[in-house]
């Protein structure tokens, strides 16, 4: 497969949002089989370049020096743009029903298709100057989908979104340079890129700045306390919080702190430094913190992304154990993690759509009125719990092992967390399904009368999820696989 | 071949020649006049920039064949003519660009009296770009001082006549110590051309002579210059004589005439003194801090303003001090930095200028945010520019001010710890704030409001548009194709030596 | 028939038949209801038989990852746990039949009870820690349903309490998992237990709490201090059948995995000595005490039980931690005899609800006179959980003291008997009353209005069954001293 070719699958979407916004559709229908045709080629793309790796680069933009916008596909890159590539074409098929409430769709599509492009761009970047490009173009066309509705909490949150993202990407930003710097290249290699040898007298100094870059990239990933923007960014429609800000933009984040830590700054300079358990005890005390904002939170959609910003640090957690199994447990988790997360940010969505309803004390009794929605909102609910069987268990599962074999204490504390997380977790979800089949005795039923399950294009995407996470909970071991001869520096 | 020699010399009397010529002609022919001048500018300059470039070395040129130490010399090289280039790309753009108001704004018997003054400035600029003379550059620097002071005035109103006379008044100041700085150095040397300055220092320095006066002579110079460019402590003539003359003056002067002065700097540093010598004095040190706090501080204050030129004016003081942070790097990597900084800023901000004042024309003429809500979707090629240059003001990358952020960041790396860690940390935090008030005026242009503002007609801001897009074209192209320009500021930095 | 098919079957069968119930909404009428519970729980009784009567085997399922395959087997002591909760089920699920009459709501009940079954199934037949915690979650879940089956604000609270208390207990055993997937040649469990010495060498601290936190975490489930809260709060609520469900079996299924986790990964002699086993004798032996002083200030009927409950199960909790091959047999004895007695003490106080309505102690003034057969079942298995010579109960207490004067651990020797006769007392001082008020009204009794109410066939005949079963094992221990010793000698 020709190098050229991932030039395509980053551009191709950015020429269809373009195409959306200047072709004037004769309807609707024609605008969306234009959209989903336009989103499934790219996918497919993807997927036949993944298939077939190109071995070599392909450099887009020369900056200055050997600053360079370049793309490239390795292990970690197959898993991000596979993910993502996969998801975008289901969330796209459900946000034509969902954006039939809403207006200035072009607007929003057009900006959707772009992103896809930009996320691609993220995953397939050779080096971590491009990277931080997409993650910055990313931050920009996401603002958009925020703004969406143009209301004054939608402007606030985007406002807060890109105080955050920006300023968090100037820490990053800090960080590049380092890696360009004190860097024997700055491409991304498993093992790390640092000369650490001649700037012997400099460790204390890089590890200071690795913490600040993966602070700075850890904005978009959500850790504490830079995780204000994600709650507030609920505000934008259900597939935007859902795609976006529960995988595409975040995965970024998360995404990129993996390149910072096992590609760019390398394991063996990190590990057991003042540094790892810096990071670490950063992300344990996310993972905390965020369930217990979201057993407190009472609308749906902020506890879900409370709940998302828990399930990033589980991420981060991995990637802070810095061994190879600590990756496994991390990819395993960002895998796990987006199809449970945009599943049960999909329920919640088609909930708010059919009813209008947004807060969890309103949701009584309707699993019986939409079986279909509530009865994935439980599977997601127990997959998110960490039941053996789904999905949630086997990332758990992973990452724990990788923190039990390290041996290191700290890492301990950190399982302590995960579980402290499940049953916060099972609080917050399990909340929402007891209220929604077992409404009180006194509840009547007729005030929920026409609430009813939506139809295909919302239940088709809800329903592969599912299958998804009962594959990835039963049969996990091919992508186990896959992820362990990444870890491994194999692939 | 070599009749391309000339050609600074030639842009340098066209110039002058023009402001004298403009000053006998109605508005429109003097319009159309300084727009051919400047246009021929250009051209000039890029021959001469392609001369340059071709052989590789620069050319001194003796004004009226006296050989030196009486007579006056230019020299050029190749950072010398880009810039000159870039100069005049930037003056016709802003001139074009603030024409509309122009009209609107100046008393019409007064509108060739502009272009005299905008000729007038050209010309001194060029003179303070290519001049090889330390009394030239002085005079010049008057002349520019002047010829700014009109351009603030000319829009009669209170509030520019006050800031005209801020404006005066400071940038006298610089002058004066400049002045003083220039006959110290000239005592002590006995020379007036650059390079014979040089070599004199260097030899004073070398037999440890006359250490207090050339210091002082530096510290009045740099400060001087400082006190003319705005950096942090002194800018407090800034936001009103940007934020309320006309736009095209607003542009001029936060793009151009700023730059003159730190070009200048620049030239002292390197022609004059040696950069060996004034990385050994202390005097960057104190640019450096200076730098480092104009670039938290004009951002404090651009967050407090509630008006958009002056904010756009408050922006200017923080990037002036990524400049002298650059300088205060001490390498020739910061150097390199700051001119591309330069470059970057001129690009930038000056189409800021020009986009905002469309904003504000679509919002009943007001330049408080609240008023301008919606602006972006009233005068959509102004919205857009807008927030090109926001962003390349944030530093994403894809814009200039990437660029410039990639080089300040990649200087500060490479220098000891104590100034590394302040200029890294400056550059993040500055960034957050450059986001907090540009980002927060781009959502407020693009937030929708019901009002019953006249959406601007494409027809009749033809002009503008074509300007705008114009900036974008030069912005974007400065951000993905710099190489070549860094490439030719090293080469001309080099030059220098 | 095959072992594995005949395993999986009796896991599957409950679970699928239950599901198919809750599904199929045509199954509205009630009687339609009842006729295919019915069949579905014979089918499911004959599965287990089936099962129970089969060879040991280990039957691996499949890998969920290539560390953590899916196992099960069977062997003695699953049987043992099995056959118990499965007995106890079938008759309360009899029971069930009349008296789920005046709560509503069959389809459901019924449904999530077929489903319970099968997550019991499969908690006995589980063949490795993973597959046992899989099905501990899902037993979880599954009985949820049962105990909020009334949807008043306080059986859902009660739920969620019972819930997120369970789920806690499982996430802190799940701790103890991960750890012990790292330190243990296998997860599967095997007699003796399967730690790797050599890899535990240095890092026993930390196997330590983790076997702590395992030990807390699966007595969650057992009502043991200071977790113990949910259990008092979530079975009163319940419908009677349920809690007989509950306080009977599924509570059994915390001490099937304490069991598991010593026995079959840590090893007894890992245990031994260190603090965990202290700390786990000194939380039991609390939790006798403080059940029984709760349970005889409680004045409703079936709060009263469940606090009894909580005591009760940490006598079963205090012999394993003893850690020795008779307190065990008394521990294993008094699973059998406990969730006998406790399913039978349930259902009398079904019946009584279900006849007259009455919930508090106070108010069974003369009910022997209305209910006789009852309120006579009642008492001879109120004799049986004091302890009291031939029933159940005595033997296994005996088992229990004795094994407590062997293991000569300083202390707890001589408290926990001790503690064991104080709790005997205060256990008569809870469940003698009933009887006697029951039969005995006090003079000022007006004898008059009473007339005989006794429930109903399907009703009587599980609690006449049991109350008979609890003084058959006390009359007959031998046969199931006999089938214990002979596995438990192998554990330690």
């Amino acid at each position: 497969m020709n190098e050229v070719m991932l030039l395509f699958i980053v551009l191709f979407p950015f020429a269809a949002g373009v195409l959306v916004s200047l072709i004037p559709f004769k309807n609707r229908k024609a605008m969306l089989i234009f959209i989903e045709t336009a989103v499934i080629i790219n996918s497919i793309m993807v997927w036949m370049i993944l298939l077939n790796r190109p071995a070599g680069t392909f450099t887009m933009l020369k900056f200055s020096g050997n600053l360079s916008v370049t793309f490239h596909i390795d292990g970690l890159a197959t898993v991000f743009a596979g993910l993502v590539s996969l998801l975008w074409p289901l969330a796209t098929l459900y946000s034509f029903e969902y954006m039939k409430h809403e207006n200035h769709e072009k607007i929003f599509f057009t900006f959707y298709v772009i992103t896809y492009g930009v996320t691609l761009g993220i995953a397939t970047s050779a080096n971590i100057l491009s990277m931080y490009f997409f993650y910055e173009l990313l931050t920009l066309v996401t603002t958009p989908l925020v703004l969406h509705t143009l209301k004054r909490e939608a402007v606030l949150a985007a406002r807060t979104y890109l105080y955050y993202s920006i300023g968090g990407a100037a820490f990053a930003f800090i960080g590049m340079i380092f890696v360009i710097i004190y860097g024997s290249t700055s491409d991304f290699i498993y093992g790390g890129v640092m000369n650490i040898a001649p700037h012997a007298e400099n460790t204390n100094l890089l590890l200071f700045i690795y913490v600040l870059a993966f602070m700075g990239f850890g904005v978009k990933a959500a850790v504490c306390p830079f995780c204000a923007w994600l709650p507030q960014a609920g505000v934008a429609p259900t597939p935007v919080t859902a795609l976006l800000h529960a995988v595409a933009v975040v995965k970024s984040g998360a995404f990129a702190i993996m390149r910072l830590t096992y590609y760019s700054f390398g394991t063996d300079f990190l590990k057991g430094t003042w540094a790892q358990y810096t990071v670490m005890g950063v992300t344990i005390f996310t993972i905390v913190f965020g369930c217990s904002m979201a057993v407190k939170e009472r609308h749906i959609k902020r506890r879900l992304a409370y709940s998302t910003i828990s399930n990033l640090s589980y991420i981060l957690f991995g990637v802070t154990i810095m061994t190879p199994l600590g990756l496994v447990g991390a990819l395993t988790h960002l895998v796990c993690h987006a199809v449970m997360k945009i599943c049960s940010f999909f329920c919640a969505g088609a909930i708010m759509y059919k009813t209008e309803k947004s807060y969890v004390y309103e949701l009584d009794g309707l699993g019986r009125k939409m079986p279909m929605t509530f009865g994935i909102f439980t599977v997601s609910a127990l997959a998110l719990m960490g039941v053996p069987g789904l999905c949630g268990f086997i990332s758990k599962f992973n990452l724990a092992k990788a923190a039990v074999e390290s041996q290191n204490t700290f890492s301990y504390v950190g399982i302590g967390a995960l579980l402290i997380s499940a049953i916060l977790t099972a609080i917050y979800m399990m909340g929402i399904v007891v209220r929604a089949y077992f409404p009180r005795q006194d509840f009547d039923q007729e005030t929920i009368a026409d609430a009813k399950d939506p139809n295909w294009m919302m239940l088709l995407p809800l329903g592969l999820f599912t299958v998804a996470m009962l594959a990835l909970g039963l049969y996990p071991t091919p992508l186990l696989e896959l992820f362990r001869n990444i870890a491994m520096g194999l692939f | 071949m070599e009749f391309l020699r000339n050609f600074p010399c030639f842009s340098l009397i066209l110039t002058m020649c023009a402001s004298i010529v403009s000053s006998g002609m109605n508005g429109k022919w003097a319009r159309r006049l300084n727009i051919v001048v400047i246009v021929a500018v250009g051209l000039l300059s890029s021959a001469a920039l392609y001369l340059t470039v071709t052989t590789n070395q620069c050319y001194v040129y003796k004004m009226g064949r006296f050989p030196a130490p009486w007579g006056n010399e230019i020299r050029f090289g190749v950072l010398e003519t880009l810039m000159a280039l870039f100069f005049s790309i930037i003056m016709l753009l802003s001139v074009l660009g603030g024409r509309k108001h122009l009209f609107e704004e100046l008393d019409p018997f007064k509108e060739n009296l502009y272009y005299v003054l905008v000729n007038l400035l050209m010309s001194s600029l060029l003179a303070l770009i290519y001049t090889n003379d330390l009394f030239t550059a002085y005079v010049f620097v008057e002349i520019n001082t002047i010829s700014a002071c009109g351009l603030i005035m000319i829009r009669e109103s209170g509030h520019t006549l006050e800031a005209a006379t801020r404006y005066m008044i400071m940038s006298l100041i610089g002058s004066g110590l400049l002045l003083f700085g220039l006959c110290i150095l000239y005592g002590i040397t006995g020379h007036l051309l650059m390079s014979n300055i040089k070599e004199q220092v260097a030899l004073l320095v070398a037999t440890d002579q006359y250490h207090i006066p050339l210091v002082v002579a530096i510290v009045f110079i740099v400060v001087g210059l400082a006190v003319k460019s705005a950096l942090f402590p002194f800018h407090s003539w800034l936001p009103d004589s940007y934020g309320y003359s006309t736009a095209s003056s607003a542009a001029i002067l936060s793009s151009l005439v700023s730059k003159g002065y730190i070009f200048l700097l620049i030239k002292v540093f390197y022609r004059v003194i040696g950069f060996e010598i004034i990385t050994e004095s202390k005097i960057l040190n104190v640019l450096f801090v200076f730098g480092l706090c104009g670039m938290i501080f004009g951002s404090l204050s651009a967050i407090k303003e509630n008006d958009i030129r002056r904010m756009i004016a408050f922006s200017s003081v923080a990037q002036i001090g990524y400049i002298y942070m650059g300088f205060g790097l001490r390498t020739e990597a910061g150097i390199i930095a700051s001119v591309f900084h330069i470059f970057s800023h001129a690009a930038s901000k000056s189409m800021l200028f020009i986009s905002a004042v469309g904003l504000t024309d679509v919002s009943g003429k007001s330049k408080k945010f609240l008023d301008l809500t919606g602006a972006g979707y009233r005068n959509v090629i102004a919205g857009i520019t807008f927030t090109v240059g926001a962003l390349s003001m944030v530093g994403v990358p894809l814009f200039p001010g990437f660029i410039s952020k990639i080089l300040f960041a990649r200087a500060g790396v490479s220098v000891p710890l104590n100034r590394m860690l302040p200029t890294l940390i400056c550059l993040a935090v500055s960034t957050i704030l450059n986001t907090v008030y540009f980002m927060k005026t781009v959502l407020r242009i693009y937030t929708p409001v019901k009002t019953d503002y006249i959406n601007i007609k494409w027809k009749e801001n033809l002009c503008c548009g074509i300007v705008c897009i114009f900036f974008i074209i030069l912005n974007i192209a400065l951000g993905m194709y710099s190489e070549p320009i860094v490439e030719l500021i090293s080469r001309g930095i080099a030059m220098f030596a | 028939m095959n072992e594995s098919v005949s395993l999986l079957a009796a896991i599957l069968f409950p679970v699928l038949s239950g599901a198919v119930l809750l599904l199929l909404k045509k199954l509205n009428d009630r009687r339609k209801v009842l006729i295919y519970a019915g069949i579905a729980m014979g089918i499911a009784g004959v599965l287990i038989l089936n099962a129970l009567l089969g060879k040991e085997k280990e039957i691996l399922l499949f890998f969920l990852t290539e560390d953590i395959p899916i196992v099960l087997k069977l062997d003695n002591m699953g049987k043992w746990f099995l056959a118990i909760m499965s007995l106890i089920w079938i008759l309360a699920g009899i029971f069930s039949f009349p008296y789920m009459k005046h709560e509503g709501k069959e389809r459901r009940y019924f449904g999530f009870y077929l489903i319970t079954l099968g997550a019991m199934a499969g908690l006995g037949c589980a063949g490795n820690l993973v597959t046992m915690y899989a099905f501990f979650e899902f037993l979880t879940l599954a009985s949820f349903p049962l105990v909020i089956h009334n949807q008043s604000r306080e059986a859902v609270m009660a739920g969620l309490k019972y819930l997120f208390y369970s789920l806690f207990g499982a996430y802190m055993a799940l701790f103890g998992l991960f750890f012990l997937c790292r330190y243990t040649d296998t997860i599967s469990f095997i007699p003796g237990g399967t730690l790797n010495m050599e890899l535990a060498k240095g890092n026993e601290s930390v196997l330590l709490l983790a076997a702590c936190l395992m030990i807390v975490g699966f007595s969650v489930k057992a009502g043991m201090f200071p977790l113990h809260a949910w259990l008092p709060t979530a079975h009163p609520v319940a419908p009677a059948p349920a809690s007989a469900l509950l306080s009977g079996v599924i509570v059994k299924a915390g001490v099937l995995a304490v069991i598991r986790v010593i026995f079959y990964e840590f090893g007894a002699d890992f245990i031994r000595g260190t603090w965990v086993q202290y700390v786990f004798m000194t939380l039991s032996l609390i939790t006798v005490f403080m059940g029984s002083m709760l349970a005889f200030r409680e004045n409703g009927l079936k709060k009263r039980l469940a606090y009894s409950t909580v005591s009760q199960l940490s006598y079963i909790l205090f012999g394993i931690a003893l850690l020795n091959p008779v307190a065990l047999t008394g521990s294993l004895l008094h699973v059998a005899g406990h969730a006998v007695i406790k399913c039978a003490l349930f259902l009398c106080a079904g019946a009584v609800i279900f006849q007259t309505g009455i919930t508090t102690v106070d108010g069974l003034k003369g009910i022997g006179k209305k209910m006789p057969v009852t309120i006579w079942c009642f008492t001879i298995v109120s004799l049986g959980l004091i302890g009291i010579p031939p029933t159940g109960g005595f033997i296994s207490k005996w088992y229990l003291a004795v094994g407590a004067l062997e293991s000569g651990i300083k202390g707890f020797q001589y408290a926990g008997p001790i503690v064991l006769l104080v709790s005997a007392l205060l256990t008569a001082g809870y469940l003698l009353p009933v009887t006697i008020k029951g039969f005995f009204p006090g003079t000022d009794f007006d004898y008059g209005e009473t007339k005989k109410c006794e429930a109903g066939a399907a009703m009587t005949i599980p609690i006449v069954i049991l109350a008979a079963l609890s003084v058959l094992i006390g009359m007959f221990p031998n046969t199931f001293i006999e089938f214990i010793s002979a596995f438990t000698a192998g554990l330690m």
